[in-house]
């Protein structure tokens, strides 16, 4: 089950990548094609690749503590009332994307129900990309729900165990000028 | 329907709510918004929710800022970091200050390339806090030049908000273009300034500079930079001279940035699929906040609470500078909840008039509008400069915000300068338009 979901995660982040390559592949498409004379509109088809890399990239930058947020009060809260933040972090962040998931699957079925195309060259029906918004926001949502459980089982969520740093975490409160001496010493530790 | 004024305080306290308590900003924006329609307005909130999310995600001009942040990944991957400092360190490191110059420097090249502040902030920023915190720098100073100089890249061209400005003003993008220069160079010079003095006056924040270098040296050092300003020079050349998009001239700057990385020999699979999915996160994660903003605006918008209080504002009949200081607290107090873009497109349709018939010109009103912006962005709790560099670092958004305050300071400098002296947005389009 474990390696199932990071599968997941992981994959939807590898599309991610393939289509943020895709913009700039239309792009050099278009260039080529008006070099050799021939018209490629890729002013659709590279928004398309822009939004479904945002949308599938969503669940693995989660995983990867990639979404920013205000984290004041929850590093200098104790570790129970920490563990209640997060929870209701999460809760709120899977209501809110169960709903939005709702409501995205609901525009793509419209869209496939009416035939609504785009209004560029290549007309292309809007339900293939707009699904892109709705299983990237399902993908996000098991995620959330996934470290909501696995918040009673570990001690950390994920984006917080995975996120990466450059300066080191400080764990006291206040501030106080970091010294090199004092990140020899968080290193030795 | 509640008044909107009893509604600005509850979103405003709802917003503050989910923020402080550490909800994702994006969820954040996205469920405000959530809240001002369905309780505050007679529109559907599901439905909207969904069209406006999706017309946000695959906007035309959006698709920049992928991939410059993918240059930036590979760039960042190659020597550039190393190359910047060895290249510009014996330039400024003399100077009261040293190296924090590189960070205002950096991030005055790099905004040229990213357009967008978070993306430069986030592009510099990943090179140099290694290296100044390597060097023992103050990291006040540190972040405070790395947020403030961030900002440049709003005003600096190829500049997004400026484009969105031209669009609802209706004012020639390339004009704006060209009057951001004079202002962005006079930004720069400040925030130097600046720090000139904080180091003159504390030597301990800047270590000093101990290499000698005989000028052959240094010679050499500044040619390994040549590649990458060329690269640069090439992308803006590019957009200037109308032969391409910001979008193609993006992808250039990648298939550039390649080719140099592969030259340089520092291309490897590995570094390629971790360029790659570097700029997946940090794209992901500014599009999903940027489509969170777009459903708040609308929103936002439809509760009538944005333009209510310009319209306070207009009952008061100001003499033009009354208006710009009355208009520069709104815009700081909307930044606070609010990006830059929704900033202005919100106030737009009631400032716009409002200033037109104070005889502001609509021109240079454009750039004080986006160095207000500017201030904005690190201006808590929403301040997209301050998010990136929070992620940067892992310090909290207090200590943050408190590095950048001085730097907010120096825009308001800024602001007041090009008050008392027009001429600096104006001159170089006059000589523009007279040829």
């Amino acid at each position: 089950m474990r390696r199932a979901l990071d599968t997941l995660y992981v994959g939807a982040g590898v599309l991610s990548g393939l289509f943020l390559v895709g913009i700039a592949v239309t792009i050099i498409a278009q260039v080529v094609g008006r070099m050799a004379g021939f018209t490629i509109d890729s002013t659709e088809t590279a928004g398309f690749c822009l939004a479904a890399s945002t949308f599938l990239g969503l669940a693995y930058t989660l995983r990867r503590g990639g979404h920013i947020r205000v984290t004041l009060a929850i590093r200098h809260a104790g570790p129970t009332v920490r563990k209640v933040i997060e929870g209701w972090c999460l809760l709120v962040a899977a209501g809110g994307m169960a709903y939005f998931l709702y409501w995205s699957v609901d525009l793509v079925w419209f869209s496939w129900r009416f035939d609504e195309v785009s209004p560029g060259l290549m007309a292309i029906p809007f339900w293939i990309p707009r699904l892109a918004m709705a299983v990237g926001a399902l993908i996000l949502l098991i995620a959330l729900l996934d470290d909501f459980v696995g918040l009673w089982l570990q001690d950390e969520p994920s984006y917080e165990a995975n996120a990466e740093r450059i300066l080191p975490t400080e764990d006291e409160v206040g501030p106080s000028p970091v010294t090199l001496a004092k990140d020899a010493e968080a290193g030795a530790r | 329907m509640t008044d909107p004024g009893t509604v600005a305080v509850i979103l405003f306290l709802v917003m503050t709510l989910l923020l402080a308590s550490g909800i994702w900003v994006a969820v954040s924006l996205l469920s405000v918004g959530f809240v001002a329609l369905f309780f505050f307005s007679p529109a559907p909130a599901g439905s909207l929710l969904a069209s406006t999310v999706w017309d946000a995600s695959w906007n035309w001009a959006l698709t920049a800022l992928p991939l410059f942040i993918w240059m930036g990944e590979i760039l960042f991957r190659t020597r550039l970091s190393e190359n910047m400092f060895r290249g510009l360190s014996p330039v400024v490191g003399r100077l009261p200050g040293g190296l924090l110059h590189v960070n205002i420097l950096g991030c005055g090249v790099m905004a040229a390339v990213a357009g967008s502040s978070a993306v430069t902030c986030a592009t510099v920023g990943r090179m140099s806090v290694p290296e100044l915190k390597r060097r023992g720098y103050d990291e006040r100073l540190t972040i405070g030049t790395l947020a403030g100089s961030g900002t440049l890249g709003l005003l600096i061209p190829p500049s997004i908000m400026l484009i969105v400005y031209g669009v609802i003003a209706q004012v020639s993008i390339s004009r704006l273009f060209i009057a951001g220069v004079l202002p962005g160079i006079m930004l720069i010079l400040l925030f130097m300034a600046y720090v000139a003095v904080r180091a003159w006056m504390d030597p301990k924040v800047a270590p000093p500079f101990t290499e000698r270098l005989d000028l052959r040296e240094k010679i050499l050092r500044a040619l390994n930079l040549i590649p990458v300003l060329l690269l640069i020079a090439l992308v803006i050349g590019f957009i200037y001279g109308g032969l391409a998009t910001p979008t193609e001239a993006a992808t250039m700057g990648v298939v550039g940035a390649l080719i140099l990385a592969a030259s340089s020999g520092s291309l490897t699979w590995a570094s390629f699929t971790d360029a790659l999915m570097g700029a997946v996160r940090t794209s992901t994660m500014i599009a999903f906040i940027l489509a969170g903003a777009a459903f708040l605006s609308i929103a936002m918008g439809f509760t009538g609470v944005p333009r209510v209080i310009a319209a306070e504002v207009d009952s008061w009949s100001l003499s033009p500078y009354q208006l710009l200081v009355v208009l520069t607290l709104l815009y700081i107090l909307l930044g606070c909840f609010l990006d830059g873009v929704s900033m202005m497109v919100l106030t737009a349709s009631v400032v716009l008039p409002m200033v037109d018939a104070a005889g502001i010109d609509l021109l240079w009103f454009g750039i004080y509008t986006v160095i207000v912006v500017e201030m904005a962005q690190i201006t808590p709790p929403v301040g997209f400069n301050l998010f990136v560099l929070q992620s940067l670092t892992g310090r909290d958004i207090l200590r943050i915000t408190a590095a950048s305050a001085p730097f907010f300071f120096l825009m308001l400098l800024g602001i007041v300068i090009i008050v008392a002296v027009p001429g600096i947005v104006l001159w170089p389009v006059e000589l523009m338009v007279s040829r």
